[in-house]
C-alpha cells in the first residue's frame, strides 16, 4: 500500500524533473553541497569531510576538462596529469621565485600551460587511436623525469615547497581556511562546470563531437580539423592547469606527484564512472569517488587501508564492465523510461507502438 | 673499464631483455586488438609468484619454479582475458580502463598478500665474467640467452605451427578467421596466455640480474618500457618489436653512461625517442603486422 503510494508519487516526480530545465536540476543537486559548511559542526571530522570535497571539486574541473577533450573530440590522452602538473609548478615557481601575488600566478599558470598545450597537443595531429593514448601517457613521464634531474630549480622528489603564505586565506584558523577553500573550489566547479558545457553544446562542441564521430567525414565537410583539434586540447588544458594551479596553493607544495600516472587513470576511472561525454558526467562522478575513496571507506567503514584501494578498485571495474554508460546516463535514462511508460499509461496504445520504434532505433551514445 | 665498451655491451644485454618484455604486449594488440595496460602487472605477478615457489613456500629449484611461474602467470592472464578483457573488447577506451583497473588490483592483491616493502628475487647463477674489459655477471648473461630463445621459439612457433598460422589469420581478419572455423576466443585467451607467461619469465629474469628485488608497485616502468618499444616497432609487429626493444636499450644505456646523473632520464630517453619516431612515422617504424600479414 505505502510502497504503492510512495511508487507513484517517485513516478510524478521523475516527470516533473524531466520537465524543469536541465540547469534547475543542476542547481538543485548543487544546492546541499552549498550549505555543507553551515548546517555541520565546528570539529575535526567536518573539517576532514570538507577537505575530501575541496580536492574532489578539483579533480572535478580536471575531469570535466578531460571529459570535453576525450568524451566530445575523440583525442583518447591518458595523460592529461601533465597539464595539472605543469599548472601547479608554474604557479608555484612565479610564486617562489618571483614572488607574485596568488592572484597573478594562477591566470600565469593557465596562460603557461594553455601556450604549452599547443606543443603537446601537436602530436594528437599526426597519431590517433592506442597510439596517441601511449605517447600521451609518456609525456607527464618525461615530465617528471625532467622535473628529477633539474631537481635544483624544481625541487626534484620532495617538490617545490611554498611557506604557509601561499594559501589561500593566509590569516584564518584551520577550519575558517577550509570552508573558504571549499566555496573557492566550489565557485570554480560552478563557474567551469557552465563553461564548459557551453562549449561542449556550442557551434565549437558540435564539431568536436564531429571529429569524434568520423575524422575524415568531418574533414570532407570542409571542417578545419587540426584548428579544432587544437582548440580542443587548449580549453582542455587551461581548466586542467586551473584546477592543478588551485591544488598547489591549497597543498602549498608543487610535487611531481601532481602529474603522476595514477592521476591520469583516475580522471578515467572518474569520467567513464560518471558517465562520457557528458560534462556532468565527469564532475558527478569525481565527486562520488572521491566521496567512496576518502570518506565512505575511511571514515564510515573503517576497512584497512592495504584493502580499501583493491575494494574501491573492483566496485569500479565491475560498475565499467556491467554500465559501461556511466552513472548519469544510468539515472537519466531511467528517468526518461519512466516517463516514457507514464506516458502510455495515459495516453494509450498508439504511443507504445512509437516507443518500441523509438527503443530499436535509439542509437548508442 | 670503457665507456663505449659498457655502453655497448650494456645495451646489448637490455635490449635483449627488454625484447622479452615487450612482444607479449604485441603480440596480445596484433591478435586480439587489445591494448592490454595489466602487461606489467604480469612482469611484477611473475617475478612475486617466482618469489613464493623459489623461495617462501617450497624452496623449490630456481628454475622449475622459474618455469611453474609462468605457467601460473599464463593461467592468470588467460582467466583475467575470459574475465574482464573479452566482453568489452570492442571498446578501447573500456579496454584501456579495465586494464589498468586490474593491473591496480593485482598491485593492491600483492600488497595485501606480501607486504608493502620488497622480497629478495635470488640471481640464478652466481659469478661474472669480463668481456672487453666489462664485467658481465653470468645472470645476466643468462638473461639473454632465455630470452632470444624464447622470442625466437615464439617466432618460428607464430610462422610454423598450426596454431601460429591461426593467429596470423585471426590478426588479419577477426570474423573471416572465425568463419573459417577458428575459436578466436579460445585463440585471444591463449595469446595472452603467452603474452602473460613471457612477461612473467622477462619480470624474473630482469629482476634477478638486476635489482634482486620485487615491489609490488615495479608494474608501471616495464609497462611504460614495453610500450614505447613496441610503438617504436609498430604495434602489432614481432619482428619491429625486436629492433625497438635494442634502439630502446641502447637508448637507456647511452644516458646512463655518458650524461651525468642520467639515471632519473633513464625512462625519458626511451620515451622522447618513441615520441620523436612517431612524429616521423605516425605508424611505428615499421607498421603493423607486416610479418603477420604475410
Amino acid at each position: 500500500m505505502v510502497t504503492t503510494y510512495l511508487t507513484r508519487a517517485y513516478r510524478s516526480f521523475a516527470i516533473h524533473v524531466l520537465d524543469v530545465p536541465s540547469r534547475l536540476l543542476a542547481l538543485l543537486l548543487f544546492q546541499p553541497l552549498l550549505f555543507l559548511p553551515m548546517v555541520l559542526p565546528t570539529s575535526a571530522s567536518t573539517n576532514y569531510l570538507l577537505s575530501v570535497l575541496v580536492f574532489g571539486s578539483l579533480s572535478a574541473i580536471f575531469a570535466a576538462s578531460w571529459d570535453l577533450l576525450v568524451g566530445r573530440c575523440g583525442q583518447m590522452t591518458l595523460g592529461h596529469a601533465i597539464f595539472f602538473g605543469l599548472g601547479s609548478y608554474v604557479t608555484t615557481m612565479a610564486w617562489v621565485y618571483l614572488g607574485w601575488p596568488i592572484w597573478a600566478t594562477i591566470p600565469l599558470a593557465v596562460l603557461i600551460t594553455t601556450l604549452a598545450s599547443l606543443f603537446i597537443g601537436f602530436p594528437a595531429l599526426r597519431v590517433k587511436g592506442p597510439y596517441l593514448a601511449l605517447i600521451s601517457m609518456a609525456l607527464p613521464l618525461i615530465a617528471t623525469s625532467l622535473i628529477f634531474y633539474f631537481k635544483d630549480v624544481t625541487g626534484g622528489e620532495n617538490g617545490l615547497p611554498m611557506p604557509i603564505s601561499g594559501r589561500f586565506f593566509p590569516q584564518m584558523n584551520v577550519f575558517d581556511l577550509r570552508t573558504g577553500e571549499y566555496y573557492l573550489t566550489l565557485l570554480l566547479v560552478a563557474v567551469s562546470g557552465i563553461i564548459l558545457y557551453k562549449i561542449a553544446i556550442s557551434r565549437t562542441g558540435m564539431v568536436f563531437v564531429s571529429i569524434l564521430d568520423d575524422e575524415l567525414a568531418s574533414k570532407a565537410c570542409g571542417i578545419n580539423v587540426t584548428k579544432y583539434k587544437m582548440m580542443a586540447f587548449a580549453i582542455s588544458a587551461a581548466f586542467a592547469s586551473l584546477s592543478g594551479a588551485v591544488y598547489a596553493h591549497i597543498l602549498t607544495v608543487a610535487s611531481p606527484f601532481a602529474m603522476g600516472t595514477t592521476r591520469s587513470f583516475f580522471v578515467v576511472i572518474m569520467t567513464v564512472f560518471g558517465g562520457m561525454g557528458t560534462i556532468a558526467g565527469g564532475i558527478v562522478g569525481a565527486y562520488l569517488i572521491h566521496f567512496i575513496d576518502s570518506y565512505v571507506l575511511r571514515v564510515i567503514v573503517d576497512v584497512p587501508v592495504e584493502w580499501h584501494p583493491f575494494i574501491f578498485i573492483g566496485i569500479v571495474v565491475i560498475f565499467i564492465l556491467k554500465w559501461p554508460r556511466g552513472i548519469t546516463r544510468f539515472v537519466t535514462d531511467g528517468l526518461e523510461d519512466l516517463a516514457e511508460e507514464r506516458e502510455i499509461e495515459e495516453r494509450g496504445a498508439h504511443i507504445w507502438k512509437k516507443y518500441k520504434r523509438k527503443k530499436k532505433s535509439t542509437p548508442e551514445g | 673499464m670503457g665507456l663505449v665498451e659498457s655502453f655497448l655491451i650494456y645495451g646489448a644485454i637490455t635490449g635483449a631483455v627488454y625484447a622479452l618484455l615487450a612482444v607479449g604486449f604485441t603480440l596480445i594488440y596484433g591478435v586480439a586488438d587489445v591494448v592490454n595496460m595489466a602487461h606489467g602487472a604480469f612482469y611484477m605477478l611473475g617475478a612475486y609468484i617466482f618469489f613464493s615457489f623459489a623461495l617462501e613456500l617450497f624452496q623449490l629449484n630456481l628454475y622449475l619454479a622459474l618455469i611453474l611461474a609462468a605457467i601460473a602467470v599464463g593461467i592468470i592472464a588467460s582467466v583475467i582475458h575470459r574475465i574482464f578483457i573479452d566482453p568489452i573488447a570492442e571498446d578501447i577506451i573500456a579496454t584501456l580502463v579495465v586494464t589498468v583497473g586490474v593491473a591496480l588490483m593485482l598491485q593492491q592483491v600483492m600488497t595485501i598478500v606480501y607486504g608493502i616493502g620488497h622480497v629478495e628475487i635470488p640471481p640464478f647463477l652466481p659469478g661474472s665474467i669480463v668481456i672487453a674489459d666489462v664485467t658481465v655477471t653470468y645472470s645476466k648473461i643468462l638473461a639473454v640467452a632465455v630470452s632470444l630463445i624464447l622470442f625466437f621459439t615464439l617466432w618460428t612457433f607464430m610462422r610454423k605451427a598450426k596454431v601460429g598460422a591461426a593467429m596470423r589469420a585471426a590478426a588479419q581478419d577477426r570474423e573471416v578467421a572465425m568463419l573459417m572455423g577458428i575459436n578466436t576466443t579460445r585463440l585471444h585467451m591463449l595469446t595472452m596466455a603467452i603474452s602473460g607467461s613471457f612477461a612473467a619469465v622477462a619480470g624474473v629474469m630482469i629482476s634477478s640480474s638486476t635489482s634482486q628485488m620485487a615491489d609490488p608497485f615495479m608494474w608501471l616502468f616495464p609497462l611504460v618500457m614495453s610500450f614505447s618499444i613496441v610503438i617504436l616497432g609498430g604495434l602489432g609487429n614481432v619482428k619491429g618489436t625486436f629492433v625497438g626493444a635494442l634502439i630502446v636499450g641502447f637508448a637507456e644505456t647511452g644516458v646512463v653512461t655518458f650524461v651525468p646523473e642520467g639515471t632519473y632520464l633513464k625512462g625519458a630517453a626511451a620515451l622522447a625517442i618513441m615520441v620523436a619516431v612517431l612524429l616521423l612515422r605516425p605508424r611505428g617504424l615499421f607498421g603493423k603486422h607486416i610479418e603477420l600479414e604475410d
